[in-house]
């Protein structure tokens, strides 16, 4: 755990129904992500990339001693990379695999419950919906959670 | 477990493989006291430690053997009778204590026979003993009650050479002395001080300690250079000093840790002497065992590794290489052979030498096998050295032992020694001089967690390259044009004499040329895999480093040119290139196996190696050689019945003995044996006579209401029985659960081979296995469900890849009721995943009994529990 994020105070301990979620930015959009998979956020200073591997897969990166791999959430969502938004990660264990997901920014803590769920509509393009966990009314703004599981299964 | 038995247990275990090593020298250097005090010291206090913590049966065997040790240590000569049968009741002692690790307790049994065979012994012993030493009768040996006298029947036969009289029923009824022990007292306080002493040198810390200690250092090591890197761009004093002391402490500090993994290549030696001194008698020959670096350190990993490949080849060297004692004085060499096994440190490995100096290796009679074998033709083989034919000894199936003998010449194994070898990153080579003696030389890396790389580098990004598969780096410069060539689109490097395949790394991995590459530091980097050699060109060798090597993670692991990834001294990632993933994109097979499929038909790959065998009248019958661990001759006069069941010592343990046909009835003086290893022990089969090895399609016409045959096939146009080895696995060990019906399963695979390698383990297990294929339609196999505890299934099987077969499985209503465990040759991370979700329990390694074994323990109690708690419910 890092020192770095301080996930939880006092007054935003969610009850029972409700989960927090970070919300995360790229190329504008803002997702939710789960606090739970979060382990720290910190910047990339070096990246190895990894020839023949997965497009969507930047290069590993290490992590106070530790090998992870950095996955673009730009590319995973076929959004155009840029040379600036390239270095703030989030560390998430999954499955016993390390990975850094870089996003553009980082912004507050969301409280989400079942009740602010909506559909996904149907027109959703598939090779961005598969990557949402949920849709969710926040206010005037609609947020998508994303789907963890998808987001690093590599299995194509 | 009890605390203080544990302890018994850990410290028992590790002493007693001593032990049998100093007994074997006592038996050699009677005069060395010191030895058959230690022992004695040793089993006095496993007596007395069994006695306080009520394990009687340890405490019978060893109050036996140690009156036996009693008198060798009063000075009675050790005979091979005597050495043999306290050997058979230390044996005795480990089996015990074995099975006390499992299951918590003394497992019942009867020592009678052992201890009888020690007691008449005693008897016999100290009658003479006393008659020689009567006039020191203040001074009597150790004595035992009455019942003694009873007892007869020497359970281990003693060889008819042996000088020694034997301790039959005619020397039982001897008179012991019921004198008072006055000895005892004195022994008493002996092996408290030998205890002590132990404690101070050593404490025992856990493996997983260690492994935290490593990672913690590693991690150290890296926060160091950093610091270094900064005060390097800094002009401080004050700082460097510190920092440089800092840096030091580290790297001694990274050492040590390291040092605590390694372990004394002499605990690989601990069995040797035990080895030679059966194969001595076996075979009919004197050898001495010379071992030489005991101390030498090796990562405790590797030690096992090489266990096997060393017993092999000194069983080799034992056999094929020393000459019968007559055969040796005729040559005007001394009668008794010598086999030295020595270990060293060498440039940041570990050689060690198995060479005995007995006749050496016929050079014409292996150039003629490789001909007829049509390895390599003569023209070939003209322009070959010595070396490189003597190679040939470790491809599959070589063997130019004209006799078979039963402890090798089958061909069985030097393949395996090589594999073995090689899979740790080593190597093994061979040297011989005609008359003179041979030379097995193994390298291997000290440790497999760290292992020396050259980074290298192409395309501005650098890669680790595993230092054990590089043979030399050529620098190409210059004279590329000369050394590389394009011949038929496809590069090679002209080295001296030899032409080598060649690739750009860059190519390789898909990177693209930076327009710095600068063509004159360019290099060749020869590798190394198997038997094949071949080339890749680099930019530039940036540093030789030693690296920790990680393994790619899930997502990575289909990358086949990657094996792993690793972290530099200066914290940067690199990924580690995998020689054999590269010859392999390449397509350089083992050119050797190429050959030989060019020479044989078409079917080669589903060929299969058997051994031909006849066991009473009827059909030959065959066994895959891959569940045969190895042949041995086994004299008659050497099985002993034990609870009904037929049982021989082998190298230390005991084996049971399963005749494959009724009518094999022990008339003759000694029988081939097959020894078939299941996850337990090894069992042997016992047949009339080794007919043959042969490599054969086997067609099998599956069948027959007789539970010991599989089915029967046509070799050669001859009828053979494929006998089921479950079977007689099952008559040497029937399952212990006797109260409990044994779980059924069902065993779906369709490749032959897997429900060989892998039915007689969970038979042997106890479950009542049911094998069959897997039919097109999979949920015919699920409606045969129902009546099985669990299912293992073969998920390579091409039925199970389509989504209708993952909807089966997903459908099955017992689903909670019944594992269902997937089995496949490359489980990984992806595969697992969609085994699990759909319903299976796991997705295991084909290779990995082990693993099957406990899960399938696991879900079987996992589902039981399920089911118990249902039932509560519903009543």
């Amino acid at each position: 755990m890092s020192a770095a994020v301080a996930v939880h105070t006092t007054s935003d301990v969610p009850t029972a129904g409700e989960e927090s979620y970070f919300t995360v930015f790229a190329g504008g959009e803002a997702f939710g992500l789960s606090v739970l998979h979060t382990q720290t956020i910190f910047r990339i200073t070096s990246v190895t990339p990894i020839p023949l591997g997965p497009i969507d897969i930047v290069g590993l990166v290490n992590l106070r001693g530790k090998i992870v791999t950095a996955v673009s959430l730009r590319r995973r969502l076929g959004i155009p990379v840029d040379e600036v938004h390239n270095s703030l990660a989030i560390g998430i264990e999954h499955k016993g695999e390390n990975f850094a997901l870089i996003v553009d920014e980082v912004g507050d803590v969301l409280t989400l419950d079942a009740s602010m769920k909506v559909q996904i509509p149907a027109h959703f393009d598939p090779a961005r919906s598969r990557f949402m966990a949920g849709l969710y009314k926040v206010g005037n703004l609609l947020v998508p959670a994303l789907n963890i599981e998808a987001l690093f299964d590599f299995a194509n | 477990m009890d605390e203080l038995l544990r302890d018994f247990l850990t410290e028992t275990t590790e002493h007693i493989e001593g032990a049998e090593t100093q007994l074997v020298h006592f038996e050699r250097n009677p005069s060395d006291m010191s030895l058959i005090t230690s022992i004695f010291r040793l089993v006095h206090t496993i007596k007395g430690t069994s006695s306080f913590l009520g394990l009687e049966r340890l405490e019978r065997v060893g109050h036996a053997a140690e009156s036996v040790m009693g008198m060798l240590r009063d000075g009675v000569a050790p005979t091979q009778h005597s050495v043999t049968i306290i050997l058979a009741a230390i044996d005795r002692i480990k089996t015990i204590i074995e099975e006390i690790g499992r299951n918590g307790g003394e497992p019942p049994g009867d020592d009678s026979e052992i201890i009888n065979a020690l007691e008449a012994y005693y008897a016999q012993g100290s009658d003479t003993a006393a008659a020689e030493t009567s006039a020191k009768a203040a001074e009597p040996a150790v004595s035992e009650q009455a019942p003694i006298a009873e007892v007869s029947q020497p359970i281990v036969e003693v060889p008819s050479v042996s000088a020694e009289p034997v301790a039959a029923a005619a020397a039982a009824p001897s008179q012991p002395k019921a004198e008072p022990a006055p000895k005892e007292g004195k022994s008493d306080a002996q092996p408290k001080q030998g205890g002590s002493t132990a404690n101070q040198e050593s404490i025992r810390v856990s493996v997983e300690t260690i492994e935290r200690m490593m990672q913690l250092v590693s991690e150290l090591v890296l926060s160091r250079n950093q610091l270094l890197e900064l005060a390097r761009h800094r002009e401080d004093d004050a700082i460097k000093t510190p920092l440089q002391h800092l840096s030091t402490l580290t790297s001694d500090l990274q050492d040590a840790v390291m040092r605590a993994r390694m372990q004394p290549v002499g605990r690989l030696y601990a069995n040797l002497p035990r080895l030679v001194r059966e194969l001595s008698t076996s075979l009919g020959k004197n050898i001495d065992l010379i071992t030489e670096g005991a101390d030498t350190e090796l990562d405790r990993q590797l030690i096992e590794v090489i266990r096997d490949p060393l017993t092999h080849l000194i069983r080799n060297c034992a056999d094929h290489g020393i000459e019968r004692p007559e055969e040796r004085l005729a040559k005007g060499k001394p009668e008794r052979g010598e086999i030295r096994v020595s270990a060293a440190h060498e440039a940041g490995q570990i050689t060690i030498d198995i060479a005995d100096d007995g006749k050496g290796l016929d050079t014409e009679r292996i150039k003629a096998k490789i001909t007829s074998q049509g390895l390599a033709t003569e023209q070939d083989l003209r322009s070959m050295s010595n070396e490189e034919i003597y190679r040939y000894i470790f491809e599959p199936g070589f063997s130019t032992a004209q006799v078979v003998s039963n402890v090798s010449g089958r061909g069985v194994g030097m393949d395996v020694v090589r594999s073995n070898i090689e899979a740790i990153g080593g190597s093994v080579s061979l040297s011989s001089v005609e008359g003179k003696g041979s030379r097995f030389s193994l390298r291997i890396p000290l440790t497999l967690a760290i292992a020396p790389a050259l980074i290298i580098e192409v395309a501005g990004q650098r890669f680790a390259l595993p230092q054990t598969s590089v043979v030399e780096a050529v620098s190409l410069g210059r004279n590329y044009k000369d050394l590389i060539q394009n011949v038929q689109n496809a590069l090679v490097l002209k080295l001296r004499e030899e032409v080598i395949p060649a690739v750009e790394l860059r190519e390789v991995v898909g990177l693209s040329a930076t327009s710095e590459s600068d063509e004159s530091e360019k290099l060749a980097v020869v590798m190394r895999v198997g038997t094949d050699s071949f080339c890749i060109i680099v930019d530039s060798v940036a540093d030789i480093q030693e690296i920790v090597v990680k393994p790619l993670s899930a997502s990575l692991a289909h990358l086949k040119v990657f094996s792993g990834h690793t972290i530099l001294g200066d914290g940067s990632v690199v990924l580690i290139l995998d020689p054999a993933g590269i010859a392999a994109n390449l397509g350089i097979e083992k050119s050797s196996d190429k050959k030989r499929e060019q020479l044989r038909d078409q079917n080669a790959l589903e060929r299969r190696r058997l051994v031909m065998f006849r066991a009473g009248s009827g059909a030959p019958k065959v066994l895959p050689l891959s569940l045969v661990s190895r042949i041995e001759m086994v004299e008659t006069s050497r099985i002993e019945s034990s609870d009904g069941r037929l049982m021989v010592l082998l190298q230390g343990r005991l084996m049971p003995i399963v005749p494959i046909s009724p009518e094999i009835d022990m008339s003759r003086p000694s029988y081939p044996v097959l020894v078939v290893a299941t996850e337990k022990r090894s069992i042997g089969l016992m047949t009339d006579e080794i007919v043959d090895i042969l490599e054969e399609k086997l067609e099998i016409q599956l069948a027959s209401a007789n539970s010991e045959l599989v089915g029967s096939a046509e070799i050669r146009g001859e009828a053979v029985e494929l006998i089921d080895v479950a079977h007689f696995i099952r008559m040497a060990d029937p399952p212990s659960k006797s109260g409990t019906a044994p779980q059924r399963v069902l065993f779906a695979a369709d490749d032959q081979l897997v429900r060989d390698m892998l039915c007689p383990a969970l038979s042997a297990a106890g479950y009542n296995l049911v094998a069959t294929t897997i039919p097109s339609d999979i949920s015919e196999l699920f409606n045969q469900f129902t009546s099985f505890d669990a299912i293992i299934l073969d998920a390579d099987a091409p039925a199970l890849q389509v989504p209708k077969f993952l909807q089966a499985l997903r459908d099955r209503k017992d689903a909670a009721r019944i594992p269902a465990i997937g089995i496949s040759t490359t489980p990984n991370g992806r595969t697992s995943r969609i085994a699990t979700e759909n319903g299976m329990t796991a997705l295991l390694s084909k290779h990995d009994r082990h693993t099957l074994l406990e899960t399938l323990a696991y879900a079987l109690d996992a589902a039981a529990d399920a089911k118990a708690t249902s039932m509560e419910i519903a009543a």
